[in-house]
Order: structure tokens, then C-alpha cells, then sequence
């Protein structure tokens, strides 16, 4: 039976003490996730010794607008990202993602950082992240570090967290007026279903409509999200009132199934993925119309 | 052997001194040590809403909290809704509304639709879907409940309007 003791840390500096000087430490924020492995029975006293509280650090909840990017803290609820007007103003797509999690009781107490740590291949807000370029800062007692979020998940469930390090504050460059972006979700129920499917995608669009600079991502496709690269060339440069939606949706299925071979989902997930894509592109074409 | 954890917090406006071992839930405290056995146990992984309760008058699964994280916190259950012997606008309106069939779900619904009146007195049908999403109730009977909750807006609203 699993047997461990309880530590809190009320600021960062005593949590990445604790992190130092005790071993087999499992971080506790919001409590969703593991809190759920806890009951399955999934932790042994292997590797876990000590449970870490870090759910009531505050310098770990605060959003920020700093110059060119916005600054949020890992301990950020879904649902302060959902209501959040920074959030809402400069980074929308992430307001979009937050507000499909689970429900209101899981966003009142799941975090960003949470999500990102737990590195689900269906984490709905590592696409958007990841569409975003956002860096992750990462401390311990001998300093820190700042790493692409796509060079942290390291595969399903993974990410390059060394044990004395705690993900504090994840950095979103702030994109100007010329960037769109969209986040689409399939799931069986509305409510509390993690995601079948999900797509981030961010784009620039230059004067002439012409798509630039162009980042898809889709979640739960593959092992963990990652830029569709082929798919993002394919669109590069064209025109959004000129697109050949069956060779696109097409194109991304094969993608996907370049990375992942073929699975007992595939047949399911090619026209899936095909369409979230055409939803996502028609979302964002929309959206420049009525921006004129 | 693990070490226990002192915490004080507030459930229904009542301050408590509990000691709870590390690996206690929110929800275990309340039903075990203060009896508050309307907060029920469903599913444990927060996918039912059968335990939820208002922490810091936000609604939270309480299998996924453990006590010693909340220290210091003010919680209210469904025992805590009613003022003396007068129900909860809430709790009368289900009762009017036959919003009830079996009850297992009922606290949970309940601590849910307070938790929304809470944030916003003048909901519209669907952010009571929302604010209800993660509330199962297996004898379907969703119409009555968001019903109830409709009802208690617009009685509010009426009284604004006096």
C-alpha cells in the first residue's frame, strides 16, 4: 500500500528546496490528474516517498502581459484562462482550449501547468501551446532554464522535467493583428470527454490573404502533438479564397499516418483529421471576412 | 508510518481543527470525520460530480482535493445551504420543479447551480448547462433540474424588478 507524507511549499523557493533535499517527490497542484492515478492505484512507494503541495504558491497564478509576449503562471486554472482578458485579448485560441476541459469542476482546479507536465498525447492545451511557440521556464535550486514547449513533451506522458526542476511560468510570444488563430475539437459527449481529435492552428495572413508563417497542430493524432510540417508547406503562400479542400484534407491524413502507421483508430481519424482541418481553415477565413 | 496533518478550515461557516492523514480527500474528511454525508461518493475520479462541494465559493470535485492541500479554506456543502429551517431558494425550487427522482445526484446539482448563482445571478439556459456539465444524473431527469435553476433566476429577477 502506498504510504507517503505531505509537504507544502507557499512559494517557489521552499518548493524547489523541498524538490532538492527529498527524494521521490510527486508535485500536487490542481489535484486532477493525480488524484485520479492515486486511485487507480497507479503510484507505488518506488517512486513516490512525498507528496509536494504547490497549489497555494500565488506568485505561480498570476497572468502578465510583458512587451512581447504574455507570461502565465503554471498554477493558472483553466478557468482563469477562460475569463482571463489578457488571455482573451492577445491569445484567444487559448481561451478556446480551456474552456472544452473536462467541466466547470476540473477547470476551477486543473492548471496549464498540470496539463503540460502530465503531457497527454489529448492535453488540449499543448497544441495551442505548441502552434504558439511557447517557451516553458523550468527552475530548480541551481537556476533555470527555458525550453521550446515542443522540445520539452518528449513523447506520451514524457517531457524532459529533470527531478529537481518545477515548470513555473510558461512564455507565449504576443502575435499582432495580422495572426489568426483556431482550436477545434471532436469528442464523443460535449461535456468531460478528453478529446478524439483536436486541432490548433495559427497563421499570419499577409495583404494579399495569402497564408504565412502558417503552424497546424493536431492533438491526440499522433504520440503527442507536433507541427504538421508537409501540410504547413502545403498551405504556405495560398491564397485562403483559393483552396482545394479534398486534396488538403487528403494531405493531412496521409501526414498522419506517415508518423503514426497504421492503428486501429486510422480508419477513424483519416477523414477526422481531414476535417478538422477544413473546419479550422473555414473558421479562420470566416473570422477575415468579418475583420474585413 | 506517514505523518498526520493539522488543518483548520471553515465548512459551513463552522471553523474546524482537524487532523487528517496526508492521503485523505476533501471528501473522506467530510463524510467520515464531520458527518456531512450528503457529499457523495460516485464515480472518485471526477467524472460524476456526485461529491461536489464550493471551496471558496468555486464548485470543486472534493475526491480531488486532499484536505491538507485546502488549510485555511472555507468550504460549504449541501447541509450548509439551508438557513435554519428556511431551504435554499435552490433546494425549494428543486422540490417544486421535481427535480428529484432517486437524490444521489441532487447535492452535487445542487453545490453546482449555487456555485454559478454565485458568479452570475442572471444565467441563461445554456451557461446553466455548463455550470452543470459535469453532473451525471442517471434517472435523465435534466429538463426538471435546469428547470429549478431557471426558476431561481427568474424570482430573483423579479425581485430586482419590485
Amino acid at each position: 500500500m502506498l504510504e507517503f507524507d505531505f509537504l507544502k511549499a507557499e512559494n517557489i523557493t521552499d518548493a524547489l528546496k523541498y524538490l532538492n533535499r527529498y527524494n521521490k517527490v510527486k508535485l500536487i497542484a490542481g489535484g486532477t490528474d493525480v488524484l485520479v492515478e492515486m486511485h487507480k492505484e497507479n503510484f507505488s512507494n518506488k517512486e513516490l516517498n512525498y507528496l509536494l503541495d504547490i497549489s497555494n504558491i500565488k506568485e505561480m497564478k498570476t497572468i502578465n502581459k510583458n512587451g512581447d509576449s504574455i507570461e502565465i503562471g503554471a498554477l493558472v486554472t483553466h478557468s482563469k484562462l477562460e475569463k482571463s482578458p489578457v488571455i482573451n485579448k492577445n491569445i484567444n485560441i487559448l481561451a478556446q482550449a480551456a474552456v472544452t476541459i473536462g467541466s466547470t469542476q476540473i477547470r476551477n482546479r486543473g492548471t496549464i501547468g498540470g496539463n503540460l507536465v502530465n503531457a497527454s498525447p489529448a492535453a488540449d492545451l499543448l497544441s495551442p501551446l505548441i502552434a504558439l511557440k511557447a517557451i516553458v521556464v523550468l527552475k530548480s535550486v541551481n537556476g533555470k532554464r527555458k525550453l521550446s514547449l515542443a522540445e520539452f513533451i518528449t513523447g506520451p506522458y514524457n517531457t524532459d522535467l529533470k527531478r529537481n526542476e518545477m515548470l513555473t511560468k510558461i512564455i507565449v510570444p504576443n502575435y499582432g493583428e495580422h495572426y489568426y488563430s483556431v482550436f477545434k475539437k471532436i469528442k464523443r459527449r460535449k461535456a468531460v470527454d478528453i478529446a478524439r481529435l483536436n486541432m490548433a492552428v495559427v497563421t499570419k495572413l499577409d495583404k494579399k490573404n495569402r497564408f504565412e508563417d502558417i503552424r497546424i497542430v493536431p492533438g491526440s493524432a499522433t504520440p503527442s502533438p507536433q507541427s504538421f510540417s508537409e501540410i504547413e508547406d502545403e498551405l504556405e503562400g495560398s491564397n485562403i479564397h483559393n483552396l482545394e479542400y479534398n486534396k488538403l484534407t487528403k494531405k493531412i491524413a496521409e501526414e498522419m499516418v506517415s508518423i503514426t502507421g497504421k492503428r486501429w483508430s486510422t480508419p477513424y481519424k483519416k477523414p477526422a483529421v481531414g476535417s478538422l482541418l477544413k473546419k479550422s481553415l473555414k473558421a479562420i477565413i470566416k473570422e477575415v471576412e468579418v475583420n474585413g | 508510518m506517514a505523518k498526520n496533518i493539522t488543518v483548520n478550515i471553515v465548512v459551513n461557516e463552522k471553523e474546524h481543527r482537524l487532523e487528517v492523514t496526508p492521503d485523505e480527500r476533501l471528501l473522506d474528511t467530510l463524510r467520515e470525520q464531520l458527518r456531512l454525508t450528503g457529499v457523495k461518493e460516485g464515480c472518485s475520479v471526477g467524472e460524476c460530480g456526485a461529491c461536489t462541494v464550493l471551496l471558496n465559493g468555486k464548485a470543486v470535485h472534493s475526491c480531488m482535493i486532499l484536505t491538507a492541500q485546502v488549510d485555511g479554506s472555507k468550504i460549504l456543502t449541501v447541509e450548509g445551504l439551508a438557513k435554519g429551517d428556511k431551504l435554499d431558494p435552490l433546494q425549494q425550487a428543486f422540490i417544486d420543479h421535481q427535480a428529484v427522482q432517486c437524490g444521489f445526484c441532487t447535492p452535487g446539482m445542487l453545490m453546482s447551480a449555487k456555485s454559478l448563482l454565485n458568479e452570475n445571478n442572471n444565467p441563461d439556459r445554456e451557461e446553466i448547462k455548463t455550470a452543470i456539465e459535469g453532473n451525471l444524473c442517471r434517472c435523465t431527469g435534466y429538463e426538471q433540474i435546469i428547470e429549478a435553476i431557471e426558476a431561481v433566476t427568474s424570482s430573483d429577477k423579479e425581485k430586482g424588478d419590485d
